[in-house]
């Protein structure tokens, strides 16, 4: 028990806000890097089997249980399960092409992308058949858990903490780090018009209708960084480790109200004034901003070219100008939530450019 | 079987079905094609097209799902009125006392598992690399989908008239007062005057244009519930038509050239 | 027959290159412009003339009813406000956080506002010292009315960092 009890307390500490954003990508980067291996099926069965394990011990501990069989909370650990099988199939299918591909042989799809079969009944049938299984699933659900209602609505009384639905949980997660006018009206704006984009930017003919890596690994590995790290986990990280006042804790960490996180940032300005120059802030908005706003017309502006003379060049042949700014631009707009998330947990930076005067804060 | 055999034999039967059973190609063909519903789909699929492993049904399931809160979604209608002095009160009853008292849990769980089926089948979708030629429009169409699945679920989370409901609709909304210009907690929304009056207010911004108040209340249940259960789903049907028509008008399911 | 040009055609003898496309420009003119202002007009629809809100003027009892050095929650439920009065001075802050408008805490043993939506804290004059809130909250006008309680005018807002917690109107001192 004392054992248990310590190992909980590792894996607290290990689930912080920076430690699991770290392993995030750790493990991201892991996944994509050794695709050919963990796909295997023996490896991948010890990977499920383990977690398994590891999920059911959890769920020995009172305050996981708490959090995991709230009812609104159940859709994640669905969405988290069907992500990691769905991944599970899609590298295997892109690691056997992939080998595939480079003996010169046709593609598992290919083999069979010639040959039709009568839509009735092979496609109608299937079809038929997932539906009714998707009904008796969701009746057994509806019937298992009842849908929760609170406490009528009182404006006067926030519940703490209080929580956007789960699926928009990774923008309240970034409304951590920016201001509601980048991260709730900028950002999705631009997620939405990115993805929009995605067919216009990629210039990359290769690996249309099946599954492969090697043909397209920048596309896939930004695709899933933004899909798996920025949003699936920050929605994990909003519902399972963000407690009262929004402060963070750990997967068996109880929900204390009176926890105490500092959460005292500078300004970009005040780093620049008075740590660095020695003198107080200036007057002038302009001139006290000026070196946020350097920083960030130089993050927008000069690096698409400088990055297209560099590690970018082959996209700037490939795309032309325009398509390459749009990409450069969203690509940099997409790195600008995990590069502020680290300066905030480097240097407590608060804002970049900060007007609060009017509402101009970055 | 004789019953059967005579069953297809009469007028009504022959009126309904043009077609025998389908045991062999022709009737197959004949029964996807004769059926308004099942015509949605072309004759034949290629084979690498039908396989689960590569398609993963998530879009067929998420237009199932669609239908499934279509059906429980009117159903719910019949019981719940969107007033402030009711719609709490009413879900309170959808919950307890109505009889075959799932229809809720059915909508919102079939609403959550939606929003993920979205998720994963774009996922599959942009894995397969489908959205390359000549399949770009199509999955502008498709993101379009996933937001209004989304807005969909949102403007549902504010009917219970719970604390969850508010407090999220609350925070949620709450981000429209920062929209640049337009947020009269924006950035730039001051530059916007009438000589000394200005522009964008809280009473004149977008989203107390949102929520037809300056904090959410009543007008913004009725609000939501209009674009939950009529505009929303209008536009979203409309839409699916489009998208289910271009799937075939751009080759069907995708597969290797 | 074939070779007589039908006498309607006459008619149309002035309907020169240039015209036809300046009267067909124009048409689509008119007929952009009118769906524009028609969708302003539907837009328009959206924002309402009434409202069913709580009023925004009302009045709070006496000054001396609150204690110095103290914040009085007692009006938060129903009118979203703090009573704050610190020494001889009395503000009102507006209970809504300036960051996305959840309603904060007062912890009374940490003196200080906290925010459960996203962990914002203001110490007990309303000025933000943690978490992400942009601006320290809003102060309303208050005065006092003729009957000696304190009167609280909610459309009347006044925020620091615009300078605007000098104005008078925006504190009231006990004499």
């Amino acid at each position: 028990m004392e054992f248990a009890e310590k190992i909980k307390h590792f894996l607290d500490w290990l689930l912080g806000p920076v430690t699991f954003f770290l392993f995030s990508v750790i493990g991201f980067g892991a996944m994509i890097a050794f695709r050919g291996w963990w796909t295997r099926t023996p490896v991948a069965l010890s990977l499920f089997g383990l977690s398994v394990v590891v999920f059911l011990l959890s769920m020995t501990d009172a305050q996981f249980r708490v959090i995991i069989e709230k009812p609104d909370n159940i859709p994640i650990v669905i969405m988290l399960c069907s992500i990691g099988f769905l991944l599970w199939l899609a590298f295997r299918k892109m690691a056997i092409n992939d080998g595939l591909i480079e003996q010169g042989l046709p593609t598992i799809e290919a083999r069979e992308s010639k040959k039709r079969v009568m839509c009735w009944p092979d496609l109608i049938y299937s079809e038929f058949l997932i539906a009714i299984l998707v009904t008796i699933a969701l009746l057994w659900w509806a019937i298992e858990i009842k849908a929760p209602l609170e406490e009528p609505a009182n404006p006067a009384v926030t519940p703490n903490p209080s929580k956007a639905p789960w699926y928009f949980l990774g923008l309240q997660e970034m409304l951590v780090y920016y201001d509601p006018w980048l991260a709730g009206v900028v950002f999705p704006t631009l997620i939405i018009g990115g993805l929009q984009a995605i067919p216009y930017i990629d210039m990359n003919t290769k690996g249309n209708g099946y599954f492969t890596f090697k043909e397209r690994p920048f596309a896939i590995t930004v695709y899933l960084f933004g899909f798996i790290v920025l949003w699936v986990l920050l929605i994990m990280l909003g519902t399972f480790l963000r407690g009262p006042n929004w402060s963070f804790f750990g997967f068996f960490e109880y929900w204390d109200i009176h926890k105490l996180t500092s959460l005292n940032n500078v300004n970009l300005s005040e780093y620049f004034w008075n740590t660095w120059l020695g003198m107080p802030l200036p007057e002038n908005i302009f001139l006290r901003e000026l070196p946020g706003f350097a920083v960030v017309i130089f993050y927008f502006a000069a690096l698409p070219p400088i990055l297209a003379n560099t590690v970018f060049k082959r996209f700037f042949i490939e795309c032309g100008f325009i398509r390459y700014n749009v990409m450069a631009n969203l690509f940099l707009f997409m790195a600008a939530l995990p590069i502020k998330m680290a300066l905030r947990w480097l240097f407590n930076l608060k804002y970049i450019v900060g007007i609060p005067e009017w509402f101009f804060n970055i | 079987m004789a019953l059967f055999k005579n069953l297809t034999e009469t007028q009504i039967w022959k009126s309904i079905f043009r077609h025998k059973y389908p045991d062999n190609t022709r009737d197959q063909a004949l029964a996807v094609l004769s059926n308004v519903f099942l015509h949605l789909h072309p004759i034949k699929v290629r084979k690498s097209g039908v396989r689960m492993s590569f398609t993963w049904c998530m879009g067929g399931v998420t237009f199932f799902l669609f239908l499934v809160e279509t059906i429980t979604g009117i159903l719910l209608m019949f019981y719940f009125r969107p007033v402030v002095e009711y719609a709490f009160n009413d879900m309170k009853d959808l919950r307890e006392v109505t009889p075959m008292g799932i229809m809720r849990e059915l909508h919102r769980w079939g609403a959550h598992l939606m929003v993920i089926t979205v998720w994963l089948h774009m996922l599959r979708v942009f894995l397969t690399g489908s959205y390359k030629p000549p399949r770009e429009f199509n999955w502008n169409v498709g993101v379009i989908l996933l937001v209004l699945t989304l807005l969909l679920s949102f403007t549902g989370y504010l009917l219970p008239w719970d604390q969850l409901a508010i407090w999220a609709v609350t925070v949620g909304t709450n981000m429209a007062r920062a929209t640049p210009l337009l947020g009269h907690e924006g950035p730039g929304a001051a530059l916007l005057t009438l000589g000394d009056i200005p522009i964008i207010t809280a009473g004149s911004d977008v989203r107390f244009g949102l929520l037809g108040g300056t904090v959410v209340g009543p007008a913004t249940l009725m609000r939501f519930y209009v674009l939950h259960c009529v505009f929303i789903p209008m536009i979203a049907g409309v839409l699916m038509a489009v998208h289910f028509w271009r799937v075939r008008k751009d080759g069907g399911i995708s597969g290797p050239l | 027959m074939a070779s007589t040009t039908p006498p309607t055609r006459t008619a149309n003898a002035q309907l020169t290159r240039r015209s036809f496309l300046e009267s067909v420009s124009t048409g689509w003119f008119i007929f952009t412009a009118a769906c524009i202002a028609g969708l302003s007009a539907t837009a328009r629809f959206f924002f309402p003339n009434d409202l069913f809100e709580p009023p925004t003027r009302f009045k709070i009892g006496l000054p001396e009813n609150y204690a110095p050095n103290s914040v009085d929650e007692n009006w938060k439920a129903k009118y979203r406000i703090w009573v704050v009065r610190d020494g001889e001075k009395i503000v009102i802050l507006n209970a809504t956080c300036t960051h996305l408008g959840c309603t904060p805490n007062w912890l009374l043993t940490e003196g200080k506002f906290k925010c459960p939506c996203h962990g914002s804290g203001f110490y007990r004059d309303g000025i933000n010292f943690e978490g992400p809130a942009p601006r320290p909250l809003e102060r309303f006008k208050l005065s006092l009315a003729a009957d000696g309680q304190i009167e609280v005018d909610k459309s009347r807002k006044y925020q620091k960092e615009l300078g605007q917690w000098n104005d008078p109107d925006s504190f009231l001192k006990i004499s």
